[in-house]
């Protein structure tokens, strides 16, 4: 009886690890990070004017306004904290967050706060941030971000993040860009994004944290497909 | 036919993985409703939904499946502990629990060798999936699995205690 015991255990353990590797076989694994030498860590200056401009929508204070969207008086606030170099930032972004934008920022139902959590085991992903904080500075935020999330494993390769950001500026608008990046004026709002998420605290990225009007906080790990985050946010926006 | 003895160690095994099992069925079930991890509670509505985004942060199941899986589930968890706790049909019951628990051990180890980023979502509060959640589960697989084969051979013997059946007419 004890053989058999042994035999119908062993057997349904080795048919689960067996259905384990299938699957893992079968999925898509996140790719790995190249390391590279890190570039050399920014300097970051005092507050200045850049900072100072922030504001603060439903208790959600140090939003950066070049890096939010929609309306103030929205009934939802929804911070996302992510990292340009990040899989599955880049997977929630292309998918998720759009949608979101489409079907509820534009219509007023939620503010989106996008804040940077460059993870220091990403070798450029602090250097991303800086671009695309300064296209947002100039208004060409959406457009930087798109290029950086959508291109994200050619640059992680070769650490071109220069090139992709200045592949869809003009020489002008890269010029402005570059100054602003070179300046290190907008670098303590980066550092300030990441402080407010290790206060959360942000474990991992993508991270997001949906803010109702009477002070409720939603945390949201990983990422999420749209039609399941639709089913909160519905109710949420009602 | 043997009779089994009344307190043998399968059955004792049985009576461990019983309790244990219906605690935490029952626990991670009213958890997942409640989220007593959350000041003010949520409302029913809300916590189904931050259940059925952990589900989905698994990238496992088409987005309706982790709805309806959310709706369900945490009252299958409740029902399946109470039905483990009173030892009805328990060769039914803990098969079934069985099951889940085998799916939620595949679960945690995809996502664990996947490398994915995410909350486990066991027990609804955040709990950073990592080796130990892998572990822990699959210890109870384990356990949920001895249990099972125990409780199918003890349900051949008859019980010390149980009234003998009437000899048949020769």
């Amino acid at each position: 009886m004890s053989r058999r015991f042994a035999l119908t255990s062993v057997a349904i353990l080795s048919l689960a690890c067996l259905g384990t590797l299938i699957s893992v076989a079968a999925a898509t694994p996140q790719k790995a990070t190249t390391k590279k030498p890190a570039p050399p860590a920014s300097k970051s200056t005092p507050a200045s004017a850049a900072a100072q401009t922030s504001v603060t929508v439903n208790g959600v204070a140090d939003i950066d306004p070049a890096k939010a969207f929609g309306s103030k008086n929205a009934p939802v606030v929804m911070e996302i904290f992510s990292d340009f170099q990040c899989p599955a930032c880049r997977q929630l972004f292309t998918t998720t967050t759009q949608r979101v934008m489409d079907n509820y920022v534009n219509n007023n139902k939620i503010y989106i706060v996008h804040r940077d959590f460059p993870l220091p085991m990403h070798a450029y992903s602090r250097v991303a941030a800086s671009y695309a904080r300064a296209a947002a500075h100039i208004g060409k935020g959406d457009a930087v971000v798109q290029a950086l999330f959508q291109n994200q494993e050619k640059w992680e390769m070769s650490g071109d993040v220069k090139g992709t950001v200045a592949a869809v500026l003009t020489p002008a608008e890269m010029k402005k860009v570059q100054t602003l990046v070179e300046g290190k004026t907008l670098e303590p709002l980066i550092d300030k994004d990441k402080q407010l998420g290790m206060a959360v605290p942000v474990n991992q990225t993508p991270t997001s944290i949906i803010h109702t009007r009477d002070g409720q906080s939603y945390p949201v790990v990983g990422y999420v497909s749209y039609d399941v985050l639709k089913t909160l946010l519905d109710q949420l926006t009602k | 036919m043997m009779q089994s003895a009344p307190f043998n160690y399968r059955r004792i095994v049985i009576w461990i993985g019983r309790l244990v099992l219906a605690f935490i069925f029952i626990y991670a079930g009213l958890a997942k409703m409640i989220r007593w991890d959350m000041h003010p509670r949520p409302p029913l509505g809300i916590a189904r939904s931050l259940f059925a985004l952990q589900i989905d942060s698994y990238q496992m199941l088409p987005p309706w499946a982790s709805i309806q899986v959310a709706r369900w589930l945490p009252w299958a968890e409740i029902a399946l502990g109470l039905l483990l706790l009173l030892g009805w049909r328990l060769k039914i019951w803990s098969t079934l629990v069985t099951l889940i628990v085998g799916g939620f051990f595949f679960a945690v180890l995809r996502a664990y060798l996947l490398h994915l980023d995410i909350n486990c979502g066991c027990f609804a509060k955040p709990e950073p999936l990592n080796g130990l959640t892998v572990l822990r589960d699959g210890a109870l697989f384990l356990l949920a699995i001895i249990m099972t084969v125990f409780a199918f051979q003890e349900a051949r013997r008859p019980h010390a205690w149980a009234v003998p059946a009437p000899e048949r007419p020769s």
